[in-house]
């Protein structure tokens, strides 16, 4: 019985000493869905938009989904009984949170999508860099690479993709397969790596290099799967450059593999840019004034904002990273913020 | 039924798990185009490596009467310490010793250290404080997840030390050291399991914890060995997969858990306790793997792959049920 007593009261004890008390600041507090943090591009957008905010007088409170899109629903009712001055939701799915999304902004709280758009119902302000974009962006650099190993766009390219029940990897696919259609000499193989996980990535490079040798590309739809592969052509017995490797979101994981010859290219999401422009508007947004379609200025790159369907959105060009510009410290990946702040959106 | 016949027949159900291999393998390699070749079947055994090491310490807790839903987890934790203290980019801190080859031992005891750790805490719970294993267990993959990403902050740590990459990359006879190690343990295991006083122990406490009691085992102390055993071969495994991936992301070894069960009862142990031998689990470990290898050349729609996945391994759990009632009829 003593034992059972101290082991209950030790447990409950280590969990209060985890938790912290919240403390708002001028402006209040704005929410943070994250889907996951168990890639580099989401812990990011935490410290990132914490950032920008904090700068434009918000506090930041992130509640992580896990990949859960019940649980990301759960939270949602949790946070709309808080009355917080807006949320910002990169949602699990992009379909089964639109309900929330409309609770919400029924119960009179701005609701900005950031990083995944939802189409499907009207939020307050979108920004995201487009994921059939990502797509778009990795087919261009896949037919300059081809042109300029095999002399033409043909050839052989492995996609690793991510979990098939997430639609981040599955418009990524859609995006890059679209555009790759026009050069039927390009054989493409998808696999998926089930939940995203790294292993599972170098199994299907192990048998994909036995099966196909004359892989020219691994497409890997995010930087962690593209560490499994590149331990996996080692293991082959490849040197760098021997099978051209690139993958999506610009994780500091791939700018390192970059910089060790292992990798040629990486489709970043401009993070910063995309954290950056959430903050930019939310005065408007917490407001509820119109925004203005037009050009605008993110850390440096040209954006644009449109009204759509689905409210104002502003889309931010993801870059193709290669040798050439690794280092250019705009690259989230190369984990150095912008050290200017932010002017909001008057 | 004849002698001969029977003594035949028992030797086809004590290793239809083997036999069913070698039926699938043969199926496979006459349909898939690309199967049937050596680098298969050097990447089948390769694979195997680290949900076999995760298979063996599962077996063991089961085969006592208990369970462990931890060692997923474990392996994760084991997998994140070992690249955080030796890999030198991200979240790695790139320690160097010298000389440079032990960083093999430290690596592997650092893992091992935490993994024993872990598995204790679960078997001091279950067995002193005589709550659930299923749901220590369960509470211990939940934390001890949890502290995986947190640690990591959800980043990744990856150029593992070339000293501990070494055992990945080089071959013996086209396969990899760390196959050969998880091979090591399949066999130091089984021969403990089948042949000295602690693995009869493990058997007679999961066939009936009571009457091994009365019988005079020391059944408290067997079973936080088998705990702390399962706790330190998850951690193995761990290690051997921050090997295989030169580093380690947040969600390692993510879904491992479920295959790893699924390679228990394929090969033959029982969910009640008792029952069960390693070369066996191994072959189902190998069977897993086998299967995975086929779906990922068959080029199959990506949305497809977990049903078809789930279904081979549904048949080889029915072929295995299939065994145990031809087993009661000979009886």
């Amino acid at each position: 019985m003593n034992t059972l007593l101290k082991s209950t009261l030790l447990l409950l004890a280590s969990g209060a000493a985890l938790l912290s008390p919240a403390y708002a600041q001028d402006k209040g507090t704005v929410y943070y869905m994250v889907p996951t943090l168990i890639d580099e591009f989401q812990t990011g957008s935490v410290s990132a938009l914490e950032m920008f905010l904090e700068q434009v007088g918000y506090d930041l409170t992130t509640l992580n989904a896990d990949n859960k899109t019940d649980l990301q629903q759960s939270q949602m009712n949790d946070v709309i009984a808080l009355a917080p001055k807006a949320i910002i939701l990169a949602a699990v799915d992009f379909n089964a949170l639109a309900p929330s999304v409309d609770a919400a902004r029924a119960a009179g709280i701005p609701v900005v999508q950031f990083d995944r758009q939802i189409s499907s119902t009207v939020s307050d302000f979108t920004s995201v860099a487009g994921t059939i974009e990502i797509g778009y962006v990795a087919a261009a650099e896949v037919e300059r690479l081809l042109t300029e190993k095999n002399g033409a766009v043909a050839g052989k390219v492995l996609q690793v993709l991510g979990d098939p029940g997430d639609p981040y990897t599955l418009d990524i696919q859609k995006g890059f397969e679209e555009k790759m259609a026009a050069f039927p000499e390009v054989t493409i193989i998808s696999q998926p790596a089930m939940m995203w996980e790294a292993s599972n990535a170098g199994t299907i490079v192990s048998d994909q290099l036995l099966a196909n040798p004359d892989i020219d590309i691994v497409f890997g739809h995010a930087a962690h799967l593209s560490l499994a592969a590149v331990a996996a052509l080692e293991s082959a017995g490849k040197q760098p450059g021997e099978v051209y490797v690139m993958s999506s979101n610009g994780a500091p994981v791939a700018l390192e593999l970059i910089r060790d010859g292992w990798m040629q290219v990486e489709v970043e999401q401009p993070l910063y840019a995309q954290a950056a422009a959430v903050a930019m508007f939310m005065d408007k947004i917490v407001a509820k004034e119109p925004i203005e379609p037009g050009e605008y200025d993110v850390l440096g790159l040209a954006s644009t904002v449109t009204v759509e369907d689905w409210g104002p959105t502003i889309k931010i060009p993801g870059a193709a990273i290669t040798p050439e510009n690794v280092d250019n410290p705009a690259f989230w990946g190369n984990g150095q913020p912008p050290a200017d702040p932010i002017t909001p959106v008057p | 039924m004849p002698p001969r016949q029977r003594q035949a027949l028992e030797f086809v159900l004590d290793n239809l798990v083997w036999f069913m291999l070698l039926v699938v393998l043969g199926i496979f390699s006459a349909v898939i185009p690309n199967y049937f070749q050596a680098g298969i079947f050097a990447n089948i055994v390769e694979q195997s490596s680290v949900l076999g090491v995760m298979s063996i310490g599962l077996a063991l807790v089961i085969i006592a009467g208990h369970m462990d839903l931890s060692v997923e987890s474990v392996a994760a934790l084991s997998a994140m310490v070992t690249s955080m203290l030796f890999a030198s980019s991200g979240i790695g801190l790139g320690i160097v010793l010298t000389p440079g080859w032990l960083v093999v031992p430290v690596s592997l005891g650092a893992g091992l250290l935490v993994g024993g750790v872990i598995g204790a805490l679960n078997g001091f719970l279950v067995i002193k404080v005589k709550m659930n294993a299923f749901i220590v267990t369960l509470a211990s993959f939940i934390w001890v997840r949890g502290l995986v990403v947190a640690l990591s902050g959800g980043r990744s740590a990856q150029n593992l030390a070339d000293e501990v990459r070494w055992l990945g990359i080089q071959r013996v006879l086209g396969i990899p050291l760390t196959a050969y190690i998880a091979i090591l343990c399949f066999v130091g295991f089984s021969f403990t399991l089948a042949k000295t006083r602690f693995g009869r122990h493990l058997l007679m406490i999961g066939g009936n914890q009571a009457a091994a009691f009365r019988a005079g085992i020391k059944v408290d102390k067997v079973l936080m060995i088998a705990f702390v055993l399962s706790g330190a071969i998850a951690a193995l495994a761990g290690w051997l997969l921050a090997i295989r991936t030169s580093g380690a992301t947040a969600n390692l070894g993510s879904g491992m858990l479920f295959n790893a069960f699924a390679a228990v009862v394929i090969g033959g142990v029982s969910l009640k306790g008792g029952v069960g031998s390693l070369p066996g689990v191994y072959a189902g470990v190998l069977l897993l793997s086998a299967i995975n290898t086929a779906i990922n050349l068959m080029g199959l729609p990506a949305h497809y792959t977990q049903v078809i996945h789930g279904l081979l391994v549904l048949a080889a759990v029915l072929l295995d049920t299939l065994k145990q009632t031809i087993r009661k009829q000979l009886a």
